[in-house]
Protein backbone atom coordinates (compact mmCIF):
# COMPACT_ATOMS: atom_id res chain seq x y z
CA UNK A 1 0.00 0.00 0.00
CA UNK A 2 1.15 3.53 -0.76
CA UNK A 3 1.70 5.49 2.30
CA UNK A 4 0.10 8.67 0.37
CA UNK A 5 -3.19 6.89 0.41
CA UNK A 6 -3.31 7.70 3.82
CA UNK A 7 -3.75 11.46 3.50
CA UNK A 8 -7.45 11.60 3.19
CA UNK A 9 -7.91 9.79 6.24
CA UNK A 10 -5.51 12.31 7.66
CA UNK A 11 -7.32 15.14 6.28
CA UNK A 12 -10.89 13.49 7.14
CA UNK A 13 -9.34 13.36 10.84
CA UNK A 14 -8.39 17.11 10.49
CA UNK A 15 -11.84 18.08 9.06
CA UNK A 16 -13.56 16.35 12.21
CA UNK A 17 -11.44 18.20 14.50
CA UNK A 18 -12.10 21.49 12.99
CA UNK A 19 -15.47 21.43 12.57
CA UNK A 20 -16.92 19.24 15.52
CA UNK A 21 -14.39 19.53 18.50
CA UNK A 22 -13.37 23.01 17.96
CA UNK A 23 -9.41 22.65 17.99
CA UNK A 24 -6.79 21.37 15.81
CA UNK A 25 -4.66 17.78 15.64
CA UNK A 26 -1.14 17.61 14.86
CA UNK A 27 -0.50 14.41 13.20
CA UNK A 28 3.14 12.93 13.87
CA UNK A 29 5.04 10.54 11.39
CA UNK A 30 3.56 7.66 9.82
CA UNK A 31 4.71 4.30 10.16
CA UNK A 32 3.68 0.37 10.33
CA UNK A 33 1.98 -1.05 12.77
CA UNK A 34 4.24 -3.80 14.16
CA UNK A 35 2.86 -7.41 14.90
CA UNK A 36 1.47 -7.78 18.48
CA UNK A 37 1.99 -3.63 18.82
CA UNK A 38 -0.73 -2.52 21.70
CA UNK A 39 -3.27 -0.12 20.71
CA UNK A 40 -4.87 2.51 23.04
CA UNK A 41 -7.61 1.63 26.12
CA UNK A 42 -10.51 2.06 23.15
CA UNK A 43 -10.64 1.36 19.40
CA UNK A 44 -13.49 2.31 17.24
CA UNK A 45 -13.38 0.30 14.00
CA UNK A 46 -15.38 0.25 10.78
CA UNK A 47 -14.74 -1.64 7.88
CA UNK A 48 -14.90 -0.32 4.25
CA UNK A 49 -15.84 -2.13 1.21
CA UNK A 50 -16.45 -1.81 -2.67
CA UNK A 51 -13.57 -0.15 -4.96
CA UNK A 52 -11.70 0.29 -1.87
CA UNK A 53 -12.10 -2.62 0.39
CA UNK A 54 -10.12 -2.51 4.48
CA UNK A 55 -10.50 -1.26 7.28
CA UNK A 56 -9.95 2.14 9.35
CA UNK A 57 -9.33 2.38 13.11
CA UNK A 58 -8.93 5.31 15.88
CA UNK A 59 -7.52 4.29 18.61
CA UNK A 60 -7.67 6.20 22.31
CA UNK A 61 -6.44 6.51 25.96
CA UNK A 62 -9.15 6.47 28.23
CA UNK A 63 -8.74 10.37 29.30
CA UNK A 64 -8.71 11.02 25.24
CA UNK A 65 -11.52 9.08 24.76
CA UNK A 66 -13.50 10.44 27.18
CA UNK A 67 -12.64 14.22 26.26
CA UNK A 68 -13.37 13.80 22.65
CA UNK A 69 -16.91 12.66 23.18
CA UNK A 70 -17.20 15.20 25.71
CA UNK A 71 -16.57 17.99 23.46
CA UNK A 72 -18.75 16.69 20.62
CA UNK A 73 -21.47 16.11 22.72
CA UNK A 74 -21.17 19.21 25.22
CA UNK A 75 -21.67 16.37 28.14
CA UNK A 76 -19.36 16.84 31.16
CA UNK A 77 -16.52 14.59 31.34
CA UNK A 78 -18.34 12.47 34.54
CA UNK A 79 -21.73 12.52 31.90
CA UNK A 80 -19.76 10.84 29.30
CA UNK A 81 -19.28 7.02 30.45
CA UNK A 82 -22.58 5.61 29.00
CA UNK A 83 -22.11 7.45 25.58
CA UNK A 84 -18.30 7.03 25.33
CA UNK A 85 -18.61 3.81 22.50
CA UNK A 86 -21.39 5.32 20.80
CA UNK A 87 -19.37 8.78 20.31
CA UNK A 88 -16.12 6.26 19.43
CA UNK A 89 -17.89 4.60 16.81
CA UNK A 90 -19.36 8.13 15.52
CA UNK A 91 -16.16 9.54 15.31
CA UNK A 92 -14.36 6.38 13.18
CA UNK A 93 -17.78 6.72 11.06
CA UNK A 94 -17.20 10.28 10.17
CA UNK A 95 -13.58 9.51 9.67
CA UNK A 96 -14.14 6.94 7.24
CA UNK A 97 -17.09 8.11 5.33
CA UNK A 98 -14.93 11.65 4.46
CA UNK A 99 -12.16 9.72 3.36
CA UNK A 100 -13.49 7.16 1.27
CA UNK A 101 -15.39 10.35 -0.35
CA UNK A 102 -12.21 11.99 -0.87
CA UNK A 103 -10.59 8.24 -2.45
CA UNK A 104 -13.82 7.85 -5.04
CA UNK A 105 -13.99 11.16 -6.18
CA UNK A 106 -14.31 11.82 -9.94
CA UNK A 107 -15.93 8.26 -11.07
CA UNK A 108 -18.55 5.95 -10.81
CA UNK A 109 -18.30 3.27 -8.21
CA UNK A 110 -19.13 3.99 -4.01
CA UNK A 111 -17.55 2.48 -1.35
CA UNK A 112 -19.83 1.34 1.49
CA UNK A 113 -19.20 1.91 5.34
CA UNK A 114 -19.59 -1.03 7.47
CA UNK A 115 -21.20 -0.29 11.05
CA UNK A 116 -18.45 0.80 13.21
CA UNK A 117 -17.36 -1.46 16.29
CA UNK A 118 -15.61 -0.06 19.59
CA UNK A 119 -13.17 -2.54 21.43
CA UNK A 120 -12.53 -1.83 24.94
CA UNK A 121 -9.03 -3.39 26.07
CA UNK A 122 -5.42 -3.49 24.21
CA UNK A 123 -4.59 -6.93 23.28
CA UNK A 124 -6.39 -7.49 20.31
CA UNK A 125 -6.10 -8.53 16.77
CA UNK A 126 -7.81 -8.11 13.50
CA UNK A 127 -7.43 -10.20 10.65
CA UNK A 128 -7.79 -8.38 8.10
CA UNK A 129 -6.88 -8.27 3.69
CA UNK A 130 -4.08 -10.88 2.70
CA UNK A 131 -0.76 -8.55 1.83
CA UNK A 132 -1.57 -5.90 2.99
CA UNK A 133 -0.31 -3.69 5.91
CA UNK A 134 -1.51 -1.29 8.32
CA UNK A 135 -0.28 2.12 8.55
CA UNK A 136 -0.27 4.24 11.74
CA UNK A 137 -0.53 7.86 12.36
CA UNK A 138 -0.12 9.81 15.86
CA UNK A 139 -2.09 12.54 16.63
CA UNK A 140 -1.83 15.15 19.50
CA UNK A 141 -4.52 17.53 20.15
CA UNK A 142 -5.59 19.67 23.33
CA UNK A 143 -8.03 16.94 23.98
CA UNK A 144 -5.02 14.03 23.85
CA UNK A 145 -3.29 11.58 22.02
CA UNK A 146 -4.58 9.69 20.12
CA UNK A 147 -4.03 6.88 16.59
CA UNK A 148 -5.51 6.31 13.71
CA UNK A 149 -4.80 2.96 12.12
CA UNK A 150 -5.10 1.91 8.17
CA UNK A 151 -4.92 -0.59 5.79
CA UNK A 152 -6.46 -0.91 2.45
CA UNK A 153 -6.22 -1.92 -1.07
CA UNK A 154 -8.42 -0.61 -4.11
CA UNK A 155 -9.79 -3.04 -6.07
CA UNK A 156 -9.46 -1.17 -8.93
CA UNK A 157 -6.28 0.61 -10.13
CA UNK A 158 -7.32 3.96 -11.53
CA UNK A 159 -6.78 6.57 -8.93
CA UNK A 160 -3.59 8.19 -8.15
CA UNK A 161 -2.67 8.80 -4.48
CA UNK A 162 -4.14 11.65 -2.84
CA UNK A 163 -2.30 14.74 -1.83
CA UNK A 164 1.47 14.44 -0.91
CA UNK A 165 1.98 15.44 2.70
CA UNK A 166 2.38 11.74 3.65
CA UNK A 167 4.19 10.52 0.98
CA UNK A 168 7.32 8.89 2.23
CA UNK A 169 7.64 5.80 -0.20
CA UNK A 170 5.94 2.93 -0.69
CA UNK A 171 5.40 0.19 2.09
CA UNK A 172 4.76 -3.25 -0.37
CA UNK B 1 -43.11 22.12 14.46
CA UNK B 2 -42.08 18.75 15.30
CA UNK B 3 -38.94 17.36 13.94
CA UNK B 4 -37.69 13.87 13.63
CA UNK B 5 -34.36 12.86 14.18
CA UNK B 6 -33.15 9.70 12.70
CA UNK B 7 -29.51 8.15 13.31
CA UNK B 8 -28.69 4.96 14.98
CA UNK B 9 -25.87 6.44 16.99
CA UNK B 10 -27.88 8.53 20.38
CA UNK B 11 -24.72 10.79 20.32
CA UNK B 12 -25.50 11.91 17.27
CA UNK B 13 -29.13 12.51 17.56
CA UNK B 14 -28.32 14.39 20.43
CA UNK B 15 -25.90 16.59 18.52
CA UNK B 16 -28.63 16.99 15.76
CA UNK B 17 -31.29 17.95 18.63
CA UNK B 18 -28.68 20.86 19.48
CA UNK B 19 -28.47 21.70 16.43
CA UNK B 20 -32.49 21.96 15.81
CA UNK B 21 -32.94 23.96 19.02
CA UNK B 22 -30.82 26.54 17.35
CA UNK B 23 -32.92 26.86 13.99
CA UNK B 24 -35.79 27.45 16.25
CA UNK B 25 -37.20 23.85 16.61
CA UNK B 26 -37.15 22.24 20.09
CA UNK B 27 -39.80 19.55 19.83
CA UNK B 28 -37.92 17.03 18.50
CA UNK B 29 -38.84 13.27 18.19
CA UNK B 30 -36.02 10.28 17.65
CA UNK B 31 -35.39 6.98 15.58
CA UNK B 32 -32.58 4.83 15.40
CA UNK B 33 -33.09 3.41 12.08
CA UNK B 34 -35.00 3.37 8.79
CA UNK B 35 -37.90 1.01 9.56
CA UNK B 36 -38.42 2.99 12.61
CA UNK B 37 -38.28 6.14 11.05
CA UNK B 38 -40.96 5.14 8.28
CA UNK B 39 -43.15 3.94 11.18
CA UNK B 40 -42.66 7.11 12.78
CA UNK B 41 -43.30 9.41 9.69
CA UNK B 42 -46.55 7.41 8.80
CA UNK B 43 -47.91 9.29 11.84
CA UNK B 44 -48.61 12.60 10.33
CA UNK B 45 -46.76 14.49 13.39
CA UNK B 46 -43.45 15.75 11.39
CA UNK B 47 -43.19 18.49 9.85
CA UNK B 48 -39.36 17.78 9.17
CA UNK B 49 -36.99 14.93 9.24
CA UNK B 50 -33.48 14.49 9.52
CA UNK B 51 -31.99 11.52 8.24
CA UNK B 52 -28.95 9.75 8.21
CA UNK B 53 -27.79 6.77 5.77
CA UNK B 54 -26.19 4.15 7.54
CA UNK B 55 -27.93 2.41 9.63
CA UNK B 56 -29.14 -1.01 10.82
CA UNK B 57 -32.11 -2.60 9.69
CA UNK B 58 -33.29 0.00 7.08
CA UNK B 59 -30.64 2.43 5.02
CA UNK B 60 -31.74 6.16 5.02
CA UNK B 61 -32.07 6.25 1.78
CA UNK B 62 -34.67 3.04 1.28
CA UNK B 63 -36.49 5.02 4.45
CA UNK B 64 -37.08 8.02 2.28
CA UNK B 65 -38.39 5.89 -0.88
CA UNK B 66 -40.89 4.48 1.86
CA UNK B 67 -41.51 8.01 2.96
CA UNK B 68 -42.22 9.39 -0.21
CA UNK B 69 -44.25 6.11 -1.14
CA UNK B 70 -46.52 6.49 1.03
CA UNK B 71 -47.14 9.92 0.36
CA UNK B 72 -45.41 12.11 2.72
CA UNK B 73 -44.43 15.07 1.35
CA UNK B 74 -42.93 16.68 5.05
CA UNK B 75 -38.95 18.20 3.89
CA UNK B 76 -36.19 15.38 4.60
CA UNK B 77 -32.76 16.36 5.27
CA UNK B 78 -29.81 13.96 4.75
CA UNK B 79 -27.07 13.81 7.43
CA UNK B 80 -24.70 11.60 6.62
CA UNK B 81 -20.71 10.28 6.32
CA UNK B 82 -22.03 9.85 2.46
CA UNK B 83 -20.17 12.53 0.79
CA UNK B 84 -19.82 11.42 -3.04
CA UNK B 85 -21.63 13.74 -5.45
CA UNK B 86 -23.27 9.91 -6.36
CA UNK B 87 -24.95 9.86 -2.94
CA UNK B 88 -26.04 13.34 -3.04
CA UNK B 89 -27.69 12.81 -6.71
CA UNK B 90 -29.91 9.19 -5.60
CA UNK B 91 -30.96 11.14 -2.34
CA UNK B 92 -32.34 14.19 -3.95
CA UNK B 93 -33.70 11.77 -6.64
CA UNK B 94 -35.10 9.56 -3.95
CA UNK B 95 -37.07 12.84 -2.51
CA UNK B 96 -34.55 14.13 0.55
CA UNK B 97 -34.70 18.17 -0.02
CA UNK B 98 -31.54 18.67 1.22
CA UNK B 99 -28.10 16.98 2.09
CA UNK B 100 -25.71 18.19 4.94
CA UNK B 101 -22.33 15.95 5.35
CA UNK B 102 -21.02 15.12 8.82
CA UNK B 103 -18.62 16.42 9.96
CA UNK B 104 -20.64 19.72 10.33
CA UNK B 105 -20.75 22.76 12.56
CA UNK B 106 -24.20 22.74 14.70
CA UNK B 107 -24.97 26.49 13.19
CA UNK B 108 -24.51 24.52 9.25
CA UNK B 109 -27.26 22.64 10.58
CA UNK B 110 -29.44 24.95 11.80
CA UNK B 111 -28.75 27.06 8.53
CA UNK B 112 -29.77 24.51 6.60
CA UNK B 113 -32.95 23.71 8.10
CA UNK B 114 -33.93 26.87 7.94
CA UNK B 115 -32.73 27.10 4.12
CA UNK B 116 -35.20 24.14 3.49
CA UNK B 117 -37.77 25.08 5.42
CA UNK B 118 -37.59 28.33 3.72
CA UNK B 119 -38.06 27.01 0.12
CA UNK B 120 -40.79 24.51 1.01
CA UNK B 121 -42.92 27.68 2.28
CA UNK B 122 -42.90 26.54 6.02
Amino acid sequence: MNVAYINPFIESVNDLFTTMLGCSAERGKVGLVKPGEPSGDLTALIGLSGPVRGTVALSFPDTTARAMVGRMTGLPEADVAESLGDGLAELVNIVAGGAKAKLNSGDGAVTDLSLPTVVRGQQYAVEGLTQTTWLDVPFASELGTFTLRVTFEQTEAKKEPVGAAAGEGRTS
Amino acid sequence: MKALVVDDSAVMRKILIGALGQAGITEVGEAADGQLAVTAAGGGEYGLILMDWNMPNMLGIDAVKAIRAAGQTMPIIMVTTEAEKLRVIEALKAGANNYIVKPFKPETVAVKVQETLAKVGV
